[in-house]
């Protein structure tokens, strides 16, 4: 497990004890790993850094609402099988091979979930935002997750032969249902502390400078404190880092506060409060 | 229990932490939390992988394969730290009557009429409910508010039958139907194979319609209790109606109640609801409930596309500004504002001229008075309306 932390750390992720417990475990036992946490506290991160670092494909299915099989696992390309079908009556071709052709893989869309059947354990799939798909979806998937199985009428039954790494996402705007829940392993993403958040911003963001990294970070945890709408996530953090690199600037002071608070703040209500409190936000360290 | 050490039995190696582990997640049920014989599996598994000695091991992977929701993270650390340090931080047995007292004081308080003939009760309840069904013409017009016990559990055994539907929007999901809307390619490509290639028939496909959401944020302090109470029945046969309900109760501080909707009988359901709320009867800070709500659930989704129906009375205790400004935020989180007051219509007017009234009254999409049968009816007469 320790390995894992220093992969990911290698992939500048800095996962604390428990995340990286979670994810040993779930690749080990190959259990699905739900995420649920904070907006922007490197959720969808942990799926693209672990694809990365163990040099596997990721794939991605971002949910929505009414996705339905037909976007997150195949679809037949209907146009084109009329328009070959069209062409074969008229050259009087329709003998057994040029009708199996038909639904051969020339007419096949892949989407995300049988192409993650496909790759099996060279992928990592991520199910971004399942909170947003409909109870239909969610019901659906718990199938696919349990057997990463899927069976085309036209063509047979695929599956894995080893199950990819599966990481879900969830920003908690509705309840998943518990069949789901039991079939993951969960773990619940809180902010990091602060010096662990500084330690993200010097790994992240190349260009920055530890007092600016200690100053943005104690402002960013003083704006979290604040009754904001949308409290600034580990995102917003880099974001504004950045945004500060860009501009060249090598301090925080309250005047560089209000001219970049665009990269952290993004509500018209968060910003009047948070120009109330604007010399709290600037701290010596 | 002993189901769950015959199935780690069927494991092939039986690790000496099996027994410990089992101990351990039975006082986790003991706590309250749903753990199944699948979730100790899973847990025994996952520390076959690690170093079952590690306490930090013991504690992260027991978190990932135990719990499901975040707010079971503070019991389950009670009793980590209980089991495996031996740190007992439970209330005192004293501190734990008096709270056990002060519950029950609340229930005695908020005690909800049953709706269902007692068992005991037998052939005499019954023949009160048949004389009852008969005055139900009587009752219509009667306010809830000068009912007795028995009349407001027949009442919720009538609205038991009256179906609240909300109004329905068109989903993004997809389905075959008649009208021309969008061609359904999969159909056709499929009659055309069966008729040789020969295309016969274009299929048509439209969006499916869904319900709306329905939230029901109920002001329970005083006078209003009895009004709400009712609405609160409402939310429970709406539920079954599938469609997504949720259920707030505010006093001076808003509570989320939907879970304890969660039962098959109205009555353990509503029960259980009203144990949930800690001030029936008090001060009313309508301005500061809704302005919670917003914040805390209305921003995360909850309330998008969905009808918002509100009992109060408006006599709002807090600041007017503060309720003006939720209102205008909660319009904009939702798709319609009903607002059910029993005052409505009582002056004379149609607006009652109370100040939190008269500061919501521009946000409001429909107002109704819900203060008797006739103006529940009402109310699911109108709601499918509100597209």
């Amino acid at each position: 497990m320790a390995e894992l932390t220093e992969l990911l750390r290698g992939g500048a992720y800095l996962a604390d004890r428990g995340l990286a417990t979670a994810a040993y475990v779930a690749m080990t036992l190959g259990r699905p790993l739900l995420l649920e946490g904070e907006v922007g506290v490197g959720k969808t991160e942990l799926a693209k850094t672990l694809a990365q670092v163990f040099d596997k494909q990721l794939i991605r299915l971002q949910c929505y609402e009414g996705i339905d099989t037909n976007q997150a696992l195949y679809e037949w390309d209907y146009a084109r099988q009329m328009l070959q079908i069209r062409a074969l009556s008229e050259s009087q071709l329709a003998d057994a091979d040029h009708v199996d052709q038909l639904f051969g893989p020339k007419f096949l869309l892949e989407r995300p979930l049988l192409r993650a059947v496909r790759a099996g354990d060279r992928a990592v799939l991520l199910i971004d935002e399942i909170d947003r798909a409909d109870d239909e979806f969610e019901a659906f998937l718990l199938e696919l997750l349990s057997d990463f199985q899927i069976t085309i009428p036209e063509i047979g039954t695929i599956s894995a032969e080893a199950p990819p790494l599966v990481v879900l996402t969830s920003n908690r705007t509705r309840e998943l249902h518990d069949a789901l829940k039991r079939r993951c392993l969960y773990h619940w993403m809180p902010y990091p502390s602060p010096e662990r958040e500084v330690e993200i911003v010097l790994a992240r963001a190349a260009g920055a400078t530890e007092t600016i990294a200690r100053k943005v970070v104690a402002a960013v945890n003083r704006l979290r404190e604040l009754d904001l709408a949308k409290p600034p996530g580990v995102a917003e953090t880099l974001d504004w880092v950045a945004t500060l690199d860009v501009l060249g600037e090598t301090d925080l002071d309250s005047e560089t506060v209000k001219d970049t608070l665009g990269a952290v703040v993004k509500e018209r209500d968060d910003l009047e409060t948070v120009l109330d409190h604007l010399e709290e936000l600037v701290v010596d360290v | 229990m002993s189901d769950d050490a015959s199935t780690i039995d069927q494991l092939p190696e039986v690790a000496p932490f099996v027994d410990m582990v089992v101990d351990f997640c039975r006082e986790l049920r003991v706590e309250g939390l749903p753990i199944g014989s699948g979730e100790l599996l899973t847990y025994c598994e996952a520390m076959a992988a690690l170093d079952p000695g590690d306490l930090l091991d013991l504690y992260w992977a027991g978190r990932s394969t135990l719990l499901t929701k975040n707010d079971q993270i503070p019991p389950y650390d009670r009793v980590f730290r209980r089991f495996f340090l031996g740190y007992d931080d439970r209330l005192p047995e004293q501190v734990g009557v008096l709270l056990k007292r002060s519950e029950i004081e609340n229930e005695s308080v908020i005690e909800v009429p049953s709706t269902e003939p007692r068992a005991s009760g037998g052939d005499e309840e019954e023949a009160k409910l048949g004389l009852m069904a008969s005055d139900i013409e009587i009752w219509r017009n009667k306010s809830f508010a000068s009912c007795t016990e028995e009349e407001l559990a027949a009442l919720r055994r009538i609205m038991n039958r009256m179906r609240l539907m909300p109004p329905q929007r068109r989903s993004r999901r997809m389905r075959s139907s008649s009208s021309t809307d969008r061609p359904d390619l999969r159909r056709t490509v499929r009659a055309t194979m069966r008729q040789h290639g020969e295309p016969s028939q274009l299929f048509w496909r439209s969006r499916k319609p869904k319900m709306r959401p329905l939230v029901l944020i109920l002001d329970v302090s005083g006078s209003m209790a009895d009004y709400s109470r009712n609405l609160l029945q409402f939310a429970y046969s709406a539920r079954r109606a599938s469609t997504r309900v949720e259920v707030f109760c505010f006093g001076t501080r808003l509570t989320r109640i939907t879970p304890a909707l969660e039962r098959r009988r109205p009555d353990d359901a509503l029960d259980r609801a009203a144990k949930a709320v800690f001030d029936w009867e008090g001060g009313t800070r309508i301005g500061h409930a809704l302005q919670t709500f917003v914040r805390q659930w209305g921003r995360r989704g909850m309330s998008r596309g969905a009808i918002v129906v509100i009992c109060s009375d408006g006599l709002d205790r807090g600041d007017p500004a503060v309720l003006a400004d939720a209102m205008e935020k909660l319009t904009m989180l939702c798709h319609k504002v009903v607002w059910v007051n029993p005052h409505v219509g009582e002056q004379g007017g149609p607006l009652p001229d109370s100040l939190g009234m008269m500061v919501a009254g521009p946000y409001i999409d429909l107002l109704l008075s819900g203060r008797d049968l006739a103006g529940l009816e009402e109310l699911a007469g109108r709601l499918p309306a509100l597209r």
